[in-house]
């Protein structure tokens, strides 16, 4: 069975079904599967960190999980976490929401096109991190510097996403559209962002992504004043006193918000639309 | 039977030498040049003529999508400026189903979009129309998991829950196999004699212009013009079928007269 199924088969009358065994169900799951190869890459791990037999350069899975317990139960690492999270919710969706603004204007004004283009074309291949220094100058030591950061690394790639998704849709569905007599922003909340979503969901994803980067990067940077900083600089200021296993258990942190957010809100949300829509590409 | 049926006056939709271009970046298009016809309530008009010949654009005109290069268009007596639900569409793609929406809030979704109708109302409405398409099995899957019969079922259910007065149909069996095709001729003939819509209807089959039509329309390729109009005598009985047949090859003919080429 290599087929991949496209309908629910909710209409298929049941002589014509039957349910899956729960081991056809658990090799379908692509959950069940790399969950596996995460215990084959843990086992790999503890088992290098062994022969390479040096805490200082590379701590083993052990030591690592064990500071990271102890940095859980002190508090400081969810503290830390927290920090981090606070700034990026903020910046995430100041960016989101500048870049629809930015591709309402550009998708119903010919100036706004234009300007949507040029400022994409632009600014999505600078590293919004090249910015730091210039944000440091405007705003400061301090979150207004990072948030501008993240604001300017979520922007492009989610209104590019957004305007793609715009114009890819079809002419039919525009015209269904309009021939209810949709217009201005009914037409567009009601036929337009949801006719996008998988674009839309793409961009939100990537923008997730460069704005979590970024962020922890901005943190290595600086944090220098402020005792409260957020992740990035718990890694920094745990290399500087030789506690790598803290560094390892920092750097797991970042991974798992990472992947909790990209697995289970973005799949939840994906699972929820795109893919129930037949949608997902 | 009559050939070339004057018009009535002041018809329902009244269609004037009308001419409609396309620009493209390097070329101007007609795709139909100085059409007319009319069409009076509880018509149902088939504008048949071979592909390409501009019928699509004809109806996304009347629907209010393209402006006339020439020409005029009005419905009962006020010319036709933009798209709206005083016309229902069925569109030639399969992809004119919102795919976010289930079979029914498609539906819902037209209703409640279109008239004052509570959402009660608008699902029990949905409920009855698609149980009218024999479709009511599938009111809660989703387009892309229905068949293209099914969609275009679904399609035609949308477009009379708006209830509107004239209905624009393109093609919409055209990609369906012999069988299916007919069953929905015969459906859309029994869903008419319900409300007695007027309906205009765009193939490019000669056989299902007769089956479908109280009148035809025949149009010349590229770019489209009115070639010839027919009339159905839809009180014939049985044993005069035979002229459906003679009605047939002189469409046929026509049809073959205008084509230069040979296919
Ligand atoms: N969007 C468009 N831009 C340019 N030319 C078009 C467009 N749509 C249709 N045409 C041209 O107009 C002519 C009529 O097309 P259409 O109305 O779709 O024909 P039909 O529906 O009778 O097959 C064709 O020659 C086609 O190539
Ligand atoms: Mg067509």
């Amino acid at each position: 069975m290599s087929y991949k199924a496209e309908a629910d088969g909710a209409d298929i009358p049941d002589e014509m079904k039957r349910t899956l065994s729960l081991h056809e169900k658990l090799y379908n799951s692509a959950a069940a599967r790399k969950l596996f190869l995460l215990i084959f890459l843990a086992i790999a791990w503890q088992l290098y960190s062994m022969r390479v037999d040096n805490p200082l350069m590379f701590p083993s899975l052990v030591d690592t999980m064990a500071g990271f317990v102890e940095v859980v139960r002190s508090g400081e690492l969810p503290l830390r976490a927290l920090a981090s999270l606070r700034v990026i919710v903020v910046a995430y969706a100041g960016g989101v929401i500048l870049a629809g603004l930015l591709t309402v204007f550009a998708i119903t004004t010919r100036p706004g096109t234009d300007l949507l283009e040029i400022l994409t074309s632009m600014f999505n291949p600078l590293p919004a991190i090249a910015l730091l220094p210039l944000a440091l100058l405007w705003f400061g030591l301090g979150y207004p510097s990072i948030i501008f950061v993240i604001v300017h690394a979520v922007s492009w790639p989610v209104a590019l996403n957004i305007y793609t998704g715009f114009m890819g849709v079809s002419s039919t569905l525009r015209m269904v559209g309009r021939n209810y007599g949709l217009s201005g922003f009914a037409f567009v909340f009601r036929i337009l962002v949801p006719a996008a979503f998988p674009h839309i969901l793409t961009g939100l994803k990537i923008g997730w992504a460069f704005s979590w980067r970024t962020l922890i990067a901005a943190e290595l940077v600086f944090g220098v004043s402020s005792g409260s900083g957020g992740l990035g600089w718990f890694i920094y200021e745990k290399k500087n006193q030789l506690d790598i296993n803290l560094v390892f258990a920092g750097l797991l942190t970042v991974i798992i918000i990472g992947v909790l957010v990209e697995g289970v809100v973005f799949k939840f949300i994906e699972e929820r639309t795109v893919v129930r829509w037949g949608m997902k590409f | 039977m009559a050939d070339n049926v004057p018009s009535c006056a002041g018809a329902f939709l009244e269609v004037r030498n009308l001419t409609l271009q396309y620009k493209t970046d390097r070329y101007l298009v007609t795709a139909t040049r100085d059409v007319s016809f009319d069409v009076g309530e509880s018509d149902r008009l088939v504008l048949l003529g071979p592909s390409g010949c501009g019928k699509s654009t004809l109806l996304k005109a009347i629907g209010g999508f393209l402006k006339p290069a020439g020409g005029s268009i009005a419905l009962n007596g006020r010319p036709i400026k933009a798209p709206g639900a005083d016309r229902g569409i069925v569109f030639q793609e399969f992809d004119q189903l919102l795919p976010w929406k289930t079979a029914r809030e498609n539906i819902v979704f037209a209703i409640r979009q279109t008239r004052n109708a509570s959402r009660e109302e608008a699902v029990e409405e949905a409920q009855a129309l698609l149980e009218k398409v024999s479709l009511a099995r599938v009111g809660d899957s989703y387009p892309h998991a229905l068949s293209g019969g099914m969609k275009q079922r679904v399609a035609i259910a949308r477009c009379l829950a708006i209830k509107s007065k004239i209905i624009l149909m393109d093609e919409p069996f055209a990609s369906l196999d012999a069988l299916t095709r007919q069953k929905m001729q015969e459906e859309l003939l029994y869903l008419w004699t319900e409300t007695k819509f007027t309906l205009v209807f765009v193939t490019h089959s000669i056989d299902e212009a007769i089956t479908l039509g109280t009148r035809i329309i025949v149009l010349s390729p590229h770019p489209g013009r009115v070639v010839d109009e027919f009339s159905v005598d839809w009180t014939r009985g049985p044993e005069e079928y035979g002229e459906s047949a003679s009605l047939k090859e002189r469409i046929t003919q026509i049809l073959f007269r205008d084509i230069d080429y040979v296919i």
